[in-house]
């Protein structure tokens, strides 16, 4: 790009419209993320199910893998932090309602053993769905603000479908909100990396 | 009778630059580079123009032993930008 060029206003026009354009297309997302907290939710679940019928004294800790998935999750946000190149203002909010949700969730965890409350799928269910539909909405990728209405839509159906069935729907929540959306975003990254090389 | 446009943003490089700037919280000079597919001398040289009229912040460290320049529009610049851009519709009679 030359530094002095002479600028109708009509180009000068077309190159501000253009270069917001180039900014906006940049979202960067690898979905690791996602592919690693779907993977972990519909494990967890899956397990807790199948402990249900097994008794298998350690599987009754499996949830405790959620806190250990922090630590690569935090690896995971430097290092696309880093390679990003920029920070958004999206990204900073979007950030915040993943961090809110974060704590809500360990918070609803307390409370739920606190207060002995066993069925508690449609609770978790509901908070699944906050934070993926308000990125999805937010960065207008349709596959999560689906997982957000599916999440929401399963809350509803897992009132009526008893403990230990409803784990099936926590799968299944966690299956449309982040591992469907984090393999489609995957591809997405792979194949633009791919054209970049 | 139109307005001059502003001599600082009506070049081809400095315009894109703050055009990416005002999109985004703070840019890397590789992304800027990338996306404008400026020469970083070039580059170097509007940024320096662009901080010194004070539209735009630039702060250098290292990041893995490597120099690492981040720009940062002001609200000088975004007010510029923003002049620019009525002007720019004034010219071209564009009603918003």
């Amino acid at each position: 790009m030359e530094n002095e060029q002479t600028l109708t206003g009509e180009q000068s026009l077309e190159l501000i419209t253009s270069m917001i354009n180039r900014a906006k297309n940049d979202y960067y997302d690898t979905g690791i993320s996602a592919l690693l907290w779907g993977s972990v939710i519909i494990f967890c679940s899956l397990a807790t199910y199948a402990n249900h019928y097994l008794q298998w004294a350690p599987l009754n800790y499996i949830w405790f893998l959620t806190t250990a998935a922090v630590v690569p999750q935090v690896i995971i946000s430097i290092r696309e932090a880093k390679s990003r190149g920029y920070k958004s203002y999206q990204s900073d909010l979007i950030g915040g309602v993943w961090l809110s949700y974060a704590i809500a969730i360990f918070l609803f965890s307390y409370l739920a053993y606190a207060l002995n409350i066993v069925h508690d799928a449609p609770i978790y269910l509901t908070l699944f769905g906050i934070p993926t539909f308000a990125t999805g909405y937010g960065r207008r990728f349709m596959p999560m603000i689906i997982g957000g209405l599916a999440c929401w839509g399963l809350a509803i159906l897992a009132v009526y479908i008893p403990y230990p069935n409803a784990l099936f729907l926590m799968a299944g929540g966690a299956l449309m909100a982040w591992f469907i959306p984090g393999l489609l975003l995957r591809r997405c990254y792979l194949k633009a990396k791919s054209q970049h090389v | 009778m139109f307005k001059d446009l502003n001599p600082i943003l009506h070049s081809q490089l400095r315009l894109a630059v703050v055009s990416l700037l005002i999109t985004v919280k703070e840019a890397e000079f590789t992304y800027l580079r990338e996306k404008t597919n400026a020469t970083a001398g070039n580059l170097s040289v509007q940024i320096n123009k662009l901080k010194e009229a004070g539209y735009i912040d630039v702060t250098k460290s290292f990041k893995d032993n490597y120099p690492l320049t981040i720009c940062k529009i002001t609200p000088q610049g975004v007010h510029a930008f923003e002049e620019y851009v009525k002007d720019l519709q004034a010219y071209l009679n564009i009603k918003k």
